[in-house]
């Protein structure tokens, strides 16, 4: 018994020390850094008078805003058009591998460069989109240049580059629904709507409630395609800031990483909350 | 109206689109209220004939009438039948409650949820999983799932109820006893019942008649005890019965049977089980192990290679022209291995088939 327990130890060291050291330490770390100010080679006592200045820099708050707003609207809506697409694909498209593979390939490019490609098809005067839009006698807004629209460009761009791997993860868990389930309800005389709701989506509740979590709190950690589409800014004026581009600006640029350490913080505080609830909610419609 | 052919199969015949003929003529019908056993080897076409009852596949020619209505153009939600899977299909996400009642809420002719509750209650008290009601399907055996399935494929009252080899997944013992379940349950119900196997055992114990298949084709159709004492063919006789039958290779040459080691004279046989005409050439003698009895006169002369108990009885082995054979004896025999013995063939339970297979005494 002792000696298996120590055989364990053994073979748990690797994984215990890497994420000690590279996750467990550094949330520590940051806690720690929240409380001091100075710059990283130079760092003193500061109490909670970064926490101070936190909670009162507009900045911070309309990160926090953009960034909650953010999530909220782009994983439901993301996921919910990933459901669709998903169902459609795997109900009614024939050749399935390959619009599987299309939807896949943004997951394997990388964001800046879907991001540049994106600058392209946003700009407010030759962009595809604009053109498009002003050709079936739409409003035309300009989605990189205007700070009211800089918000809503990154929740489009999210929603797109979402779709991958969502559908993928959907993909697989449609193909694992066993066909009987729908031969034997189709026999009982019951609706596509009936199927749909009364099979497809119960049985895709816990790949749901998986991709929800991943989905959150990676909207959480939202920053490259912001750099990405706004050429290195967060918009115009920073119209479109996010938690974590507060955090490198203030880390890196401002050089007040006790500032930054508090965002972090409050961020990682705000993803356990958010994970925290969404886990009790999937767990609860699972029950019914 | 005739209850006789209340479910009647015409000329069906199924050829799948990569060429496969899976069934080539198959014609029968099923009496209003029986259970009739769908038998064959593994291949044969059962499953298939079921699922075009079903109307999950369609026939590439042939009828099927349901009392006298033809429904092969008719969807398979209209075709009031009810269907049991092999692996039963149950909802894994609902409760047995739900899942019995999953047939009544959906599609146009839903029902309102207290009636649905209703009716799903009254066939759970049926099949006696009223306790199980809130269980979800993971945490039943084997044969509580299959009582759920069968619940829920009778809730919508359909007349004919389909079952594919419903109970393959269950272990031996717990085999048995659904088996009976089911046979009583159908019955008091009184639901006409297609239900396909490859278990003989199965198809012998609970089928008011049994259809054998093979290759696509009916060998036999007709009720259990025939099967062994008049079987229609080769197939047949080899496929029906525990142990196996034994074959010899025979030889007729003009008013005998002639094998390498006895000969059978043809007017000691009963004149009145020819079935036809008996050129010479040669022949297949089958008897059924219990038919092939150590006796003082005993025409085949051998010894017992080895002696196997099975319940009440034993069966004798022994070899003869290199082919293994078996004779059915009492539980009290005392032969034993490499005894020598003398065998007798009572003649008038023997068969003779042609090389090709068909039945000539």
């Amino acid at each position: 018994m002792k000696t298996n327990q120590k055989k364990a130890w053994l073979f748990l060291a690797p994984t215990i020390i890497f994420v000690t050291l590279f996750s467990i330490y550094p949330i520590l770390r940051a806690f720690g850094m929240s409380l001091q100010k100075g710059s990283l080679i130079d760092l003193s006592w500061a109490g909670f008078s970064n926490y101070q200045y936190l909670f009162h820099d507009p900045e911070f708050w309309l990160a926090i805003k953009n960034t909650i707003l953010y999530a909220v609207i782009s994983v439901p809506v993301g996921l919910a058009i990933s459901i669709m697409l998903a169902w459609i694909i795997f109900s009614k498209v024939k050749h399935k591998a390959f619009f599987e593979t299309t939807f896949f390939m943004p997951y394997v490019t990388s964001t800046i460069a879907i991001g540049i490609v994106f600058r392209y098809i946003f700009n407010g005067d030759y962009g595809m989109l604009n053109f498009v839009l002003r050709s079936l006698h739409l409003p035309a807004p300009n989605w990189i240049d205007d700070p009211a629209m800089s918000l809503t460009t990154i929740i489009i761009f999210g929603i797109w580059t979402s779709l991958a791997f969502n559908i993928v993860i959907l993909m697989g868990a449609l193909r694992n629904i066993d066909p009987n389930f729908y031969t034997i309800a189709e026999m009982y005389g019951a609706s596509s709507k009936d199927k749909f709701w009364r099979i497809t989506m119960p049985e895709l509740v816990p790949t749901i409630a998986f991709l929800l979590t991943m989905n959150v709190i990676g909207a959480f950690k939202i920053y490259t395609s912001v750099y990405a589409l706004f050429n290195g800014q967060a918009g115009v004026g920073n119209s479109a800031t996010t938690a974590v581009f507060y955090i490198y600006n203030k880390f890196q640029i401002v050089g007040t990483p006790g500032v930054a350490m508090v965002a972090t913080v409050i961020l990682f505080l705000i993803i356990l909350l958010a994970t925290f609830l969404q886990r009790k909610m999937m767990k609860k419609i699972g029950e019914n | 109206m005739d209850d006789n052919k209340f479910v009647e199969v015409k000329n069906l015949r199924k050829v799948y689109d990569n060429g496969h003929e899976a069934i080539k003529d198959v014609s029968f019908s099923v009496k209003r209220g029986d259970l009739v056993c769908l038998l064959g080897p593994s291949g044969c076409g059962k499953t298939t004939i079921l699922n075009i009852l079903a109307g999950l596949l369609n026939p590439s020619a042939g009828d099927i009438l349901f009392d006298g209505k033809s429904v092969v153009k008719t969807a398979p939600k209209d075709r009031h039948i009810g269907y049991v899977f092999q692996n039963y299909a149950l909802y894994p996400h609902m409760t047995v409650l739900q899942n019995v009642m999953f047939p009544l809420v959906v599609g146009k002719h839903k029902k309102s949820k207290k009636e649905a509750e209703q009716i799903a209650r009254k066939y759970m008290e049926l099949t006696q999983i009223t306790d199980l009601a809130e269980q979800k399907p993971g945490n039943l055996s084997g044969g509580q799932q299959q009582r759920v399935a069968i619940a829920r494929a009778l809730v919508q009252e359909p007349q004919i109820l389909l079952m594919d080899e419903p109970l393959s997944n269950l272990d031996a013992r717990l085999r048995l006893k659904i088996r009976e379940e089911i046979r009583s349950l159908v019955k008091s119900v009184g639901i006409t019942t297609l239900f396909v196997t490859h278990d003989q055992e199965e198809a012998l114990s609970i089928g008011d008649k049994i259809i054998l298949f093979n290759d696509g084709l009916i060998q036999q159709d007709d009720l259990g005890q025939n099967f062994y004492l008049e079987p229609n063919n080769y197939f047949v006789a080899n496929f029906v019965g525990n142990p196996v039958i034994d074959n010899f290779k025979v030889t007729k040459i003009a008013d005998e049977l002639r094998a390498s080691d006895f000969t059978i004279k043809l007017v000691d046989l009963d004149q009145s089980r020819f079935k036809r005409e008996m050129p010479d050439g040669e022949y297949t003698l089958s008897v059924r192990p219990e038919n092939i009895v150590p006796q003082e006169d005993g025409i085949i002369t051998t010894q017992v290679d080895d002696v196997e108990l099975i319940g009440r009885e034993r069966i004798l082995k022994f070899t003869h022209d290199n082919v293994q054979a078996r004779s059915l004896v009492n539980l009290e025999s005392p032969l034993r291995r490499g005894d020598q013995i003398k065998l007798g063939l009572r003649l008038d339970r023997i068969f003779l088939f042609t090389p090709e297979g068909e039945r000539v005494y």
